[in-house]
């Protein structure tokens, strides 16, 4: 009993199905507390259809989601990011139209009660990924990557318990992304935040994740911590001719 | 929220009122009128566009506060003040269950059916004996010896109506409908409720259209079914888009010139709607972001050429 509630997430054979194709199929995925989960796979491999189910913007073809301790199965977004779930999109996260500050104060609106209080909230947020100096700036005049940092900002300005982040550190450079993993840590140390992290960049994830899964062809392939990962035989297999180290 | 501009607001509203404390020619009053009750019907226009819905239903929702007023003053003898709100309520509350249904559509879906329900409505009011059918309704009169007011107060609560929806624009509510157009499924993942957002959004701007109405009612003493119809909406939308639409100003603005404009092309028998038809390819054409816009940049580049 004890074990069920330290799960903050899990799926019981989760599919989807689009037509004849099984973009997600049969997937047990299980995140704990206070860890950094990455998700690779190839491209295609299911990962953004996996965001897309467990935060309720696809209903499963089958299987079931629990998220923290509650069915989920079939709620709504609206539902799941109430209870604590957050995720960012792989494209276009962000509000373009409107100033850094005002993205991710959007993020505190729902949780935090007062106009002081949001702001205080805000500009913490925008200090810890470096975004002070851009508050005002619009947000879809900045860099690509410093607009991936304000997606991250949106999401984490709610302090949620578990946010899922979609290829975050695309567009970054290479300090730009030691910084963002710091971050990363830092939400889950100091916020007791647990992430779920998709991204193609192996030498970051390797360097940040607790824990591994990999996908392929929409179907759980290897799990295990990052030297396990490294060294799977059916991982590196999958992965020939499908490298992105950049 | 930090900075309301009070000092401007206060000083175009005296501004305005005193221009209908002036205005003492009927015809002119008239107009006055006009422009007041349409530059509500364009803020309110424009404010469901910062959700980025074009809403035709304006119109019926100016047409249900009209009527819903009218028959509070000559069916049910209601007060002035009382039928005014009225308006105003019905308005809303028919709003809600009309966003309710039809906000989970967008674009071009939402914009479609808020135009054939404002054609439906308007049938409804000609097929109604009771409501004065397509010869329309009579005798709404404000209370006696408020005639040679009705300018400044119907001037008055366009004011009062148009600040209160720049101070929600503000907001943080009114941050939340600039997200919802520029990027829904965002705002959906912070725990934001869109739908009842959009539908509150779409209910404050019907309300202030059915307060419209209801001083369009109150002006004319006379509605009919004809002046509810979704040209109203298209109005309104070139108001918006010659002043500007990244600003409230903006539908004021283009408000007043087009009305104003409008009204000397009647005096000379010209037909207003040619006028319309060619203030918006105009400001399509060489002014993307309508005369505000325009104003702006001049604005900047002067400022810019004063740094140097
Ligand atoms: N809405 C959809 N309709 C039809 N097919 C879809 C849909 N979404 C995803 N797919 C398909 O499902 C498969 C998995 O896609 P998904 O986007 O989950 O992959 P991914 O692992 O995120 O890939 P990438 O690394 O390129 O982002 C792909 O073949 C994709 O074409
Ligand atoms: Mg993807």
């Amino acid at each position: 009993m004890q074990a069920a509630e330290q799960v903050l997430l899990r799926t019981k054979g989760l599919t989807r199905r689009f037509g004849g194709l099984v973009a997600v199929s049969d997937l047990d995925l299980e995140i704990r507390p206070r860890e950094i989960l990455g998700l690779i796979g190839p491209n295609g491999a299911g990962k953004s259809t996996t965001f897309n189910l467990i935060s309720g913007f696809y209903k499963p073809s089958a299987g079931t989601l629990f998220v923290f301790g509650e069915n989920c199965t079939g709620k709504s977004p609206l539902a799941i990011s109430r209870m604590g779930l957050v995720r960012t999109f792989q494209h276009g996260s962000l509000m373009s139209s409107m100033s850094v500050r005002d993205n991710i104060l959007l993020g505190t609106i729902h949780g935090v009660s007062g106009a002081a209080r949001r702001r205080e909230r805000t500009e913490e947020t925008a200090a810890m990924l470096g975004l002070t100096p851009h508050l005002d700036n619009m947000a879809g005049t900045l860099p690509h990557g410093l607009q991936r940092l304000v997606s991250i900002g949106i999401a984490f300005a709610a302090r949620p318990r578990l946010l899922c982040l979609d290829e975050p550190l695309t567009g970054l450079n290479q300090t730009e992304v030691a910084d963002t993993l710091t971050v990363l840590e830092r939400i889950r140390d100091e916020f007791a935040c647990s992430i779920l992290l998709v991204e193609h960049n192996m030498k970051a994830v390797m360097k940040v994740c607790d824990r591994i899964v990999v996908l392929h062809h929409g179907q759980h392939l290897a799990s295990g911590t990052p030297a396990e990962i490294r060294n799977d035989r059916k991982v590196v297999e999958a992965y020939l001719g499908h490298r992105h180290d950049s | 929220m930090d900075n309301l501009r009070l000092p401007y607001w206060a000083l175009c509203t005296a501004l305005a009122l005193a221009v209908t404390f002036v205005v003492r020619d009927p015809y002119l009053a008239s107009i006055v009128n006009l422009i007041s009750i349409a530059a509500l019907v364009a803020v309110s226009l424009r404010f469901v566009m910062l959700i980025g819905e074009l809403n035709f239903a304006t119109a019926a929702f100016m047409g249900l506060g009209a009527y819903a007023a009218g028959a509070a003053t000559t069916i049910l003898h209601w007060p002035f003040a009382l039928a005014l709100v009225f308006g105003g309520v019905v308005a809303a509350a028919i709003s809600i269950v009309f966003g309710y249904i039809t906000l989970r559509t967008r674009g071009p879906y939402f914009l479609l059916i808020g135009f054939a329900f404002t054609e439906a409505v308007r049938i409804l009011y000609s097929k109604s004996m009771a409501l004065g059918g397509t010869s329309g309704m009579v005798g709404i009169f404000p209370p006696v010896g408020f005639d040679a007011w009705m300018p400044s107060l119907i001037m008055a609560v366009a004011a009062v109506l148009i600040f209160a929806l720049y101070v929600l624009e503000r907001s943080d509510f009114g941050k939340i409908l600039t997200a919802i157009r520029d990027n829904e499924n965002v705002a959906r993942t912070v725990g934001l409720n869109i739908l009842l957002c959009k539908v509150a959004c779409f209910a404050i701007a019907s309300f202030a259209a059915g307060i419209a109405g209801g001083l369009h009612a109150f002006a004319n003493n006379v509605i009919s079914p004809g002046d509810f119809s979704f040209l109203v909406a298209a109005f309104a939308l070139a108001y918006v888009k010659v002043g500007g639409e990244d600003n409230i100003v903006g539908p004021l603005v283009g408000t007043i010139l087009l009305v104003t404009l409008g009204s000397f092309a009647l005096g000379l028998g010209g037909q207003e709607h040619i006028f319309y038809g060619a203030a918006i390819i105009l400001a399509v054409l060489l002014l993307p972001d309508g005369i505000t816009g325009l104003a702006r940049r001049g604005y900047q580049r002067l400022a810019a050429r004063k740094g140097h």
